[in-house]
């Protein structure tokens, strides 16, 4: 849940003491008045630019961000660069408390679900202006411009994502499965799932009831989508009413994880039925599927999403995450340094890898292709299997379905807690949705 | 300041009179130099946002655009077209009525068991008081998860499962860490149960009087100002109870909203899903309905609490 780590505290360097009982007071008071005797006494903190750059994400990502960002505090010593993180959730909350209070980070990283409300609320910078030191030429245009809200720039995608079924490779073999290949279907995987869970005594995977994500890939393989183009709902309670059903069903029946475990679900792969050695599979994005390699020791394995029943994939290409910088930001040029930095710079890409999706600069994604190593090669490999397969990408959701998600989970948890039929949430659901988006 | 350089006249004038006007003022002016941090802290950071929060109540707000006026909206919205607020009131409900009188009652115990105790006295009163000190903190609700959780000490001891993760369950769950706080209340019963006169105890010892009718004829009785006083703090804090909800559910209330407290519900609306108008609305709500539950405790107050002072009259 809310783990939330600040690297370093920006404090006043201490003085080197006078007679240290007499200084004590005065030294105190000076830190409070001043805040900047440096060694030298004279010496000032001050001097330094110091900027706040905060993003979600696991462990793994977070060595290597702070890896990357160690490089570019070596590159340019004028600037101290303050990291925190957490998980999606809590880190979702937290920025938008921070973005209200007129106290948003220098930079930050962005969901696709909040480039809308944020750049349309003002707190994001128009990144044209900032064109001498963030270089965006060697960006797929399309992917680019997934970053423009009424024709301004106003964040950069930084990788490309798409959703995948991790599982434990030894479970998914002691079943007699066979690896799942591009095309399965739904019913494919449910009888997976039911096979998992009769051959090694633990559920087959997540119950992906409670995931808007999976559904909408379901939705998608039947050629629907989660909102139309005029930005209302583009399914019906009919719609969602199967979808709960066919997770309900397979839930009773033990093939998918119980309401127990499910409820559990904050975002982070350590609260995952798979990560807690309880399931033998998990649907998530692949960037993130790197943090379930320290929590199943038996190795995982990616899997393409399965497809609607006549083949149809569900699944998509999206750019997995932002960066952003803020408008009220007292440093736009520095803050623009470090985005452009982390998205182009050589060897900031051979630390960072895979770790927010596959890079969208082209040069560096030919560059670092040959040199990625372990899950990074993973998960080009994955992207590789699914190129060209997939169906464009839905337009960016609009700002209601932010809180919709969690909506989603909560009415699910009405029903795997048997206090709702599918039918009754559903339509729950659907009030409630439409009510958001109205307003 | 300025009083430091008043003329000599005027201070032998000052000294000579009885009821010193002079003075007093600059006792006054004193007093407000020392209340200044104060007065300005109640304005700046308790008056003037709740005054932007009742204005906020009548407006629709998100956080990034400006807020539109959409006057008894957000109010009537809540008491008719959202369940899921219901559902919330009742959960706290259900919680305050559970949690305050299981808590008070083991406050009174400890500290019964505690007042005539000799030795170990000090430790045992820091021990129960230490929970109290840690309660509040993330920290405590996140162990206390950790204890519930399927897996945890409670599943393995006792076999029942995760309590947190049970509809059921949960929400016991988050009233036994409010109950496990309770050395304020009991440090308080205990300062009251001291001022109880022995004699008292003594005569009705004489009279031939059980523990249990002392107990209830003479500590009741005795002790019915602080037990009020802790009926009505304890309640006040309990119907804005957040962090352990919070942390246990991670956030969302649940399992199946089942600890949905009414605060949860209120910042769920306001930072998840960016409806601060109705979140301010749901909070001023919440201020109206503790103080009419005060109230009322007042109001029943005068039947059963017992001032010493009222036998004088």
């Amino acid at each position: 849940m809310p783990r939330i780590r600040t690297r370093k505290s920006w404090e006043p360097r201490a003085a080197k003491s006078w007679k240290p009982r007499a200084a004590a007071t005065a030294l105190a008071l000076c830190g409070l008045l001043t805040g900047c005797l440096g060694p030298d006494g004279s010496g000032s903190v001050g001097g330094d630019v110091v900027l706040r750059y905060t993003w979600w994400g696991n462990p793994d990502r977070a060595a290597r961000t702070q890896a990357a960002v160690d490089l570019f505090e070596k590159r340019h010593p004028g600037i101290d660069v303050q990291t925190s993180f957490a998980g999606y959730e809590a880190y979702k909350q937290k920025l938008a408390t921070q973005a209200a209070g007129g106290d948003a980070p220098d930079v930050m990283q962005l969901d696709y679900r909040m480039i809308d409300q944020y750049a349309s609320g003002g707190v994001l910078l128009d990144l044209a202006g900032q064109q001498p030191v963030l270089d965006t030429a060697e960006f797929e245009p399309g992917l680019l411009a997934t970053g423009k809200v009424d024709g301004k720039q106003y964040a950069v995608p930084q990788g490309r994502g798409t959703e995948t079924m991790v599982y434990d490779t030894e479970k998914w073999q002691a079943a007699g499965l066979e690896p799942p290949r591009v095309g399965w279907t739904w019913s494919d995987w449910a009888d997976a799932m039911r096979k998992v869970a009769a051959e090694t005594g633990v559920p087959g995977g997540t119950d992906p009831g409670q995931s808007e994500d999976a559904f909408e890939i379901w939705l998608r393989g039947q050629g629907r989508a989660l909102y139309t183009d005029e930005r209302e709902l583009g399914f019906t309670a009919d719609d969602l009413t199967r979808w709960w059903t066919f997770t309900d069903e397979l839930r009773r029946e033990g093939a998918v994880s119980p309401a127990e475990q499910t409820t559990q679900l904050d975002g982070t792969v350590e609260n995952t039925p798979l990560g807690r050695g309880k399931a033998a599979s998990d649907v998530n994005w692949d960037a993130p599927a790197s943090g379930y390699l320290a929590l199943v020791p038996t190795g995982i394995s990616l899997a393409p999403m399965p497809a609607g029943e006549d083949g149809t994939p569900g699944q998509y290409f999206k750019p997995s995450m932002f960066m952003g910088v803020a408008a009220d930001s007292e440093h736009p040029e520095e803050s623009a340094r470090l985005v452009d930095f982390m998205l182009n710079d050589d060897e900031a890409a051979k630390i960072l890898g895979a770790t927010r999706g596959i890079p969208v600069n082209e040069s560096i994604r030919e560059d670092i292709a040959a040199g990625l190593k372990d899950f990074d090669k993973t998960i080009y490999d994955y992207q590789a299997t699914v190129e060209g397969k997939l169906d464009p990408p839905p337009q960016a959701p609009p700002s209601g379905d932010s809180a919709l998600q969690t909506t989603f989970q909560r009415d699910y948890d009405q029903v795997s807690y048997e206090r709702m039929s599918p039918r009754e949430a559903a339509e729950n659901y659907l009030t409630e949705a439409k009510a958001e988006l109205r307003s | 300041m300025t009083t430091t350089h008043v003329p000599a006249t005027a201070r032998g004038k000052a000294v000579a009179r009885p009821d010193r006007p002079p003075r007093r003022r600059r006792r006054e002016g004193a007093a407000w130099v020392f209340l200044s941090p104060w007065v300005l802290g109640a304005c700046v950071l308790t008056l003037l946002p709740m005054a932007v929060s009742l204005y906020l109540s009548f407006t629709d707000y998100d956080l990034f655009n400006a807020p539109r006026w959409v006057g008894l909206r957000n109010y009537t919205q809540m008491f008719t077209e959202d369940p899921r607020y219901w559902r919330s009131v009742l959960t706290t409900l259900l919680y305050v009525v559970i949690a305050v009188p299981l808590q008070l009652a083991l406050a009174l115990l400890v500290a019964l068991a505690l007042k005539n105790m000799k030795r170990g006295r000090g430790f045992y009163r820091s021990a129960f008081y230490a929970p109290s000190l840690l309660g509040a903190s993330m920290s405590i609700a996140l162990v206390w998860r950790a204890i519930f959780n399927d897996g945890g000490t409670v599943d393995n001891l006792l076999g029942t499962g995760g309590w947190v993760n049970r509809p059921g369950w949960a929400l016991l769950a988050v009233a036994l860490l409010t109950v496990w706080q309770f050395g304020a209340p009991m440090v308080i019963f205990l300062a009251g149960l001291q001022q109880i006169p022995g004699e008292l105890y003594e005569a009705a010892e004489v009279d031939g009087a059980s523990a249990w009718r002392r107990f209830l004829s003479i500590t009741v009785p005795m002790l019915s100002p602080v037990i009020f006083f802790n009926l009505v703090l304890q309640t006040i804090q309990a119907f804005q109870v957040f962090t352990p909800a919070f942390a246990i559910s991670a956030g969302k209330g649940g399992p199946a909203d089942s600890t949905l407290f009414y605060t949860l519900y209120l910042y769920d609306r306001g930072f998840v899903a960016s409806h601060m108008g109705y979140a301010s609305a749901m909070a001023w709500v919440l201020l109206l309905a503790i103080g009419a539950v005060t109230a009322i405790l007042f109001r029943t107050s005068r039947s059963w609490v017992f001032y010493a002072s009222e036998e004088d009259r």
